[in-house]
């Protein structure tokens, strides 16, 4: 045992400085999205009149009613789940072949390496690359959906990065001492003892799919196959507050009240709208948030 | 069985030609694991690299890319001419300079703060729940701008007694979008540092208060100089992208009222080209910016390189 040297004066001034920055700092973090929370489960006219601010006021569940009737949305997260679910998979298992690939020496490494990095400095541009694949007939498909931003080259160097510092070189030395091919290595031995980063990767893929929505408003055109956010844009992200949004839940509103009635809800769907399409990515997280600060810290330190 | 090649010695073609065929024999498998990978660089990034010659001919769909005709510079000189070039420029590179003159020292911070947290689960507690708002798409963000700071039933509005139109007026624009990109992402910016801080001898810190360093000390003798490093290479990739744009968000959080300031490169390009279905015109714009981000993150990349020893590549 080594003695403790006691924090000085000064030394413990700062530590509460600290902690009281902390506090006011998790403040700012943390209400806005319990704000949201608390309102989506209060009554429409406390909320429009700005009462709800500590905790829920009237509570009710109106808003989420609307929200579950309403078919579009519905389709659209439907969407959504395929959308991320297939292309999380589809980008975990090209992404972890090929950072595999560049942990080793190979022949033209230094080629491959270089055609893979320079798509992070330069690239098409949106209409190019609009045109390019709109000729190659992806536009309006689901399959765009689930191909397209399929790699991340930050990913793949952070897969590779991992890959590198945490299988140690003998290892591959004795398997293929014992007969391993670069195919069975990675598959009976780099895979299964990559359960971190494969986790790591999930979710950073998982949610970029999800919360995307410019890929959609760019290259799909029917609305049976727009996603959660393209959809959610609409309800969400525009000005004209008593139009087009309300309008939007008023649709299901069928009896003679209707309209009015639509206004209040509409003015705390919104509020659940934002749970409702948040709450995976944010689960997700923190589900995975064991794995992440130890994978992000392994990859995200260069080797 | 790994061969070495052996280039520098004289062995001759003959010898050179074997080694590579040995090296073929193991590594071909090495390629077909890179292939599905390399295919999707070609077909979405490589391909479309030599569409961008539409940006010099007046782009017809009927005719296709190859088939429509040669306009030399006119695009360029169209928009170069135009009302809208020099604010284009502008809007953009100012909403970007005023980001990372905020977004970029703030995760720096936070993270030398945060790393002096002496309370283990608070820590811990902290450094999650800052993540949090990265999670949250870049719709919902805006949505909760315009939920938030409506006129008439906006929470903020309420609490100050006012009624401004924030998501109208021009000036609040900047502030909000950078605001807004703070609360998400600064927390979230922390990682890499705090990866490097984590990765600090703790034997200098003993060493440190021994000799009687305060904290402050520690982290202006021993935080900071560990971190300059990364933050050099941080700030040449934020450099490099002053005229990037942020088209999402910008997109989103445009109204009528605000485009003097909201009108950005992106989101300009996005307007013409989608919807306005201007392709070749929007093409060169594109290939403007694309060429400047080019220059621009190689020559900070290089003066770091002069002047410190720090470089990406």
């Amino acid at each position: 045992m080594k003695a403790k040297i006691r924090d000085t004066r000064g030394d413990r001034v700062f530590n509460w400085l600290n902690l009281a920055f902390w506090i006011i700092a998790l403040g700012i973090v943390l209400y806005p999205l319990y704000l949201i929370l608390i309102a989506s489960v209060s009554d429409p006219d406390a909320v429009m009149m700005g009462r709800v601010l500590l905790k829920p006021v009237d509570f009710s569940l109106i808003g989420y009613e609307a929200v579950f009737q309403h078919r579009d949305l519905w389709n659209s997260y439907a969407n959504a789940v395929i959308y991320t679910l297939g292309g999380s998979a589809l980008s975990l298992v090209v992404t972890m072949m090929a950072a595999y690939g560049l942990s080793r020496r190979f022949l033209a490494k230094g080629l491959f390496n270089f055609l893979i990095v320079f798509t992070m400095f330069f690239t098409g541009g949106l209409i190019p690359t609009f045109i390019t694949l709109k000729d190659m007939g992806l536009y309006n498909t689901r399959a765009i959906m689930i191909i397209i931003n399929c790699v991340s080259v930050w990913n793949l160097m952070v897969a590779r990065t991992y890959i590198k510092s945490t299988l140690p070189e003998d290892l591959y030395e004795a398997a293929v001492v014992d007969g391993a091919t670069h195919f069975v290595y990675f598959f009976r031995i780099v895979l299964p003892l990559s359960g971190t980063i494969i986790a790591v990767l999930s979710v950073y893929y998982g949610v970029a799919r999800w919360n995307d929505y410019f890929t959609a408003l760019v290259y799909i055109r029917d609305r049976a196959k727009l996603p959660l956010q393209t959809i959610l844009r609409e309800v969400l992200a525009s000005l004209t507050t008593s139009t087009s949004s309300d309008a939007f839940f008023s649709a299901y509103a069928n009896d003679t009240k209707g309209m009015t009635d639509a206004i209040r809800k509409a003015a705390v769907a919104k509020y659940c709208c934002i749970v409702v399409s948040t709450a995976p990515a944010v689960l997700l997280y923190i589900f995975m948030q064991k794995y992440f600060v130890k994978g992000v810290m392994i990859g995200s330190l260069k080797g | 069985m790994l061969m070495e090649l052996s280039f520098g010695k004289k062995r001759g073609l003959d010898h050179w030609l074997r080694g590579i065929g040995v090296r073929l024999k193991t590594d071909w498998q090495i390629y077909v694991l890179l292939l599905p990978a390399l295919a999707f660089f070609f077909v979405f990034n490589y391909r479309p690299l030599y569409g961008i010659q539409i940006a010099f001919r007046n782009y017809k769909a009927a005719f296709g890319v190859t088939g429509s005709a040669w306009v030399g510079l006119k695009n360029f000189r169209d928009f170069f001419s135009s009302y809208y070039a020099p604010r284009l420029f502008a809007n953009t590179f100012l909403l970007n300079l005023y980001g990372l003159l905020w977004g970029f020292p703030l995760p720096i911070f936070l993270a030398i703060l945060l790393n002096q947290l002496q309370h283990k689960r608070f820590k811990s507690f902290t450094q999650t729940a800052i993540y949090v708002p990265h999670f949250i798409s870049t719709v919902v963000m805006a949505g909760m701008l315009y939920l938030f700071l409506s006129p008439t039933n906006g929470i903020i509005n309420h609490l100050m007694g006012t009624s401004t139109y924030f998501m109208i007026e021009p000036r609040w624009f900047r502030s909000l979008f950078i605001m807004s990109d703070l609360w998400q992402h600064s927390g979230w910016n922390t990682i890499l540092y705090l990866a490097t801080l984590s990765s600090i001898n703790p034997e200098i810190y003993e060493a440190a208060t021994i000799d009687g360093a305060t904290r402050v000390k520690k982290i202006i003798h021993v935080d900071i100089p560990h971190l300059l490093p990364i933050c050099t290479m941080m700030l040449i990739l934020n450099a490099g992208s002053l005229m990037g744009s942020n088209t999402d968000k910008a997109l989103l959080m445009s109204t009528s009222g605000n485009t003097p300031v909201s009108d950005i490169i992106g989101v300009y390009v996005y307007r013409m080209g989608m919807e306005k279905a201007q392709y070749s015109y929007t093409s060169a714009i594109g290939l403007c910016v694309n060429l400047l981000n080019f220059v621009m993150i190689m020559s900070v990349n290089w003066l770091s390189r002069r002047v410190g020893e720090t470089s990406l590549f």
